[in-house]
């Protein structure tokens, strides 16, 4: 399969091929930062290997459908996250989403589709990296919520986020 | 230049030596740059993710399943950090703006025609879908086989094929546009 046109192809492959600068001060700024991270007797503090079983409690609002509601959720043993359910309650919704740093802010993520549970219930429960995040309801694939009921983040983007803190214990 | 493997370098970083990892940064940072850089479109940008994917790797270093390939393991968290930046990037609206450093290395012989054309490319480049951005790069500037891009990205081959040929028919048709204007 072609993939492009050698007259066009060769000149544009040739200039991504150059290096890029970076910034003189790069190296000594990643080495500042993982200095300033936690160290033990001088090692790496290893991140999280395993979750022990607990539970997360989450608050998700509706701002859609004007109703908010409180869901408490068994954690997940999968590693270095844990599964947290995500509740929409959007009656006249067609589809919810949700998106986040945890997924890339990709809405094509199967596993962050939240399903229709009646009542205008809509959730999903998805493993969810232990750590600070933030995300999003995505309704319609057009109505960008923020959950009321939780940290509002910053909307440095032009967009509502919620914050949301999976803690790695208890 | 320390002729150290990777596996090496890892290794004295996990038993403590902070500072070899500084080996690590300084070997990986030019491709990182050269592929964030076209990936997001602007230096600062690009550079914000490539110290975020450069942390991450060493919070994460001692879940590197095959420590002498680093460089894969590093350029997988790369472009994972790159997709979650693009995705934030592509909610603001969208500009373009000359880098300044790049302006400075442009050749000396010709810099007005060779800045132009840069400009052209990473506009060019700017208005594919990210997922093309992502394969096209990958595969024809990065240079990785389908399989290794699969592996990394999450995506099968075929759909890697199919977005790899749509950016190169989409650069094609943008760049004979601005050739043409």
């Amino acid at each position: 399969m072609p993939d492009h046109e050698p007259m066009v192809a060769d000149a544009v492959l040739g200039e991504l091929r150059q290096p890029v600068p970076v910034s003189a001060t790069f190296n000594a700024r990643v080495m500042r930062a993982i200095q300033e991270l936690p160290h033990r007797h001088g090692r790496v503090v290893p991140l999280p290997t395993r979750s022990s079983p607990r539970r997360i409690r989450i608050a998700f609002g509706a701002v859609a459908a004007g109703v908010l509601a409180m869901f408490a959720l068994p954690s997940s043993p999968r590693a270095h996250a844990r599964r947290v359910q995500f509740v929409l309650v959007a009656p006249r919704a067609r589809n919810v989403k949700v998106v986040g740093d945890f997924n890339g802010w990709d809405t094509s993520h199967a596993a962050f589709h939240a399903k229709n549970r009646g009542g205008g219930v809509w959730s999903v429960t998805a493993p969810v990296p232990v750590g600070h995040h933030r995300y999003a309801f995505l309704v319609d694939d057009t109505v960008w919520v923020a959950d009321p009921m939780a940290p509002r983040a910053d909307e440095d983007f032009g967009t509502p986020n919620s914050a949301l803190l999976v803690p790695d214990q208890e | 230049m320390d002729a150290s493997s990777d596996a090496d370098i890892v290794g004295r970083v996990l038993d403590g030596d902070v500072d070899a990892f500084a080996l690590l940064v300084e070997r990986y940072r030019d491709r990182c740059a050269r592929y964030a850089m076209h990936m997001l479109g602007n230096r600062e940008d690009a550079e914000e993710v490539m110290q975020d994917a450069f942390v991450r790797a060493y919070r994460a270093l001692g879940r590197c399943e095959d420590p002498e390939r680093f460089g894969a393991w590093l350029f997988r968290i790369l472009v994972n950090r790159c997709r979650t930046a693009g995705a934030r990037r592509s909610r603001r609206a969208r500009t373009f703006v000359s880098d300044e450093l790049a302006l400075m290395s442009a050749s000396q012989e010709h810099p007005a025609e060779r800045t132009a054309w840069r400009e052209e490319i990473q506009r060019a480049l700017a208005e594919l879908r990210p997922e093309q951005r992502e394969a096209f790069l990958l595969k024809n500037v990065e240079g990785l086989g389908y399989e290794e891009m699969s592996e990394m990205t999450g995506v099968g081959v075929s759909a890697l094929k199919m977005r790899v040929m749509r950016a190169c028919d989409r650069l094609r048709v943008l760049l004979q546009e601005a050739n043409s204007a």
